[in-house]
């Protein structure tokens, strides 16, 4: 007597969840779904998808190991060169709040010229910007730069971000200029 | 129909031309084109003497600037060849 009655229950999980596929699937297709940045995630989308990243982050970058030399002033200069030419442009630099990138990208790029978050553990930190610089983030405007840069250049850029929420932009001027200075006492 | 193949080709190899440049687009020589140059002046307005010489950002400023700003500007001991000692391992370091 028993049998039957399981056996229907699991039949009705089957028809729901089958109802619930189609469902999904009818609503892909409708074009319901407001996909326009000015219709923001509601606070549990949101906890879903931040939490999401951070947990993938942080696992995928455990193992990363972190160069023991990356406070040096080569690593700042090549570092900021590159910074600046593909990251400046979303992520600020110093004596700039905001831009039409960081206006207009949901979720907002961060600003990655204020002070570090979490900065007490700076290997997790750098072991986690190595690798969304190297990979990117899916869906974010994120892009992934390990098909075009080395790991070499992307730790100088990791180099650089630990040190540029304590740059004045004169400071960052000069460290990510690309050039050479124009000596004017020769 | 020949027509079609001929523009399914200049598609591809369009697509292929562009996906080539893409990848080179972010050599360093590239970028060099554009270079902006340190504006070092903007330094002499900063009392150097309150930064620290061990830090590296005023050795990587020192080293971009290294014509604009005088070493005795930066550091007195440095222009004695005093210099502080990460700044000697970057220097041994250098070919």
């Amino acid at each position: 007597m028993a049998a039957p009655k399981f056996l229907s229950c699991i039949k009705c999980l089957v028809v729901a969840l089958g109802v619930a596929i189609a469902a999904s699937v009818a609503f892909i297709y409708s074009g319901l779904y407001p996909m326009g940045v000015d219709d923001r995630h509601t606070a549990l989308t949101y906890w879903a998808l931040e939490t999401l990243r951070e947990r993938s982050i942080s696992r995928a970058s455990a193992d990363i190991e972190v160069p023991s030399d990356l406070d040096t002033p080569e690593r700042l200069l090549a570092g900021g060169a590159d910074y600046n030419d593909m990251c400046a442009g979303c992520h600020l630099q110093p004596g700039k709040a905001e831009n039409d990138f960081t206006l207009g990208l949901y979720p907002a790029p961060p600003n990655l010229t204020r002070q570090i978050q979490g900065s007490d553990n700076l290997e997790s930190w750098a072991q986690r910007r190595f690798w969304i610089i190297k990979y990117g983030i899916k869906a974010s405007g994120m892009p992934a730069w390990g098909p075009g840069h080395n790991d070499e250049r992307i730790w100088n850029m990791v180099a650089f971000l630990q040190r540029l929420p304590d740059l004045s932009s004169e400071q960052y001027q000069i460290l990510s200029a690309r050039g050479a200075a124009e000596s004017s006492h020769h | 129909m020949q027509r079609k193949t001929l523009s399914w080709q200049t598609t591809l190899a369009v697509s292929g031309l562009l996906l080539v440049f893409s990848a080179q687009a972010h050599e360093i020589e590239k970028h060099m084109k554009d270079a902006e140059n340190p504006n070092c002046a903007a330094m002499k307005n900063i009392d150097i003497a309150k930064m620290d010489p061990d830090d590296p950002v005023t050795q990587a400023i020192m080293q971009k600037c290294m014509n604009e700003l005088h070493a005795d500007e930066l550091t007195p001991d440095i222009s004695r060849g005093d210099q502080p000692e990460a700044a000697k391992k970057d220097a041994a370091k250098r070919p």
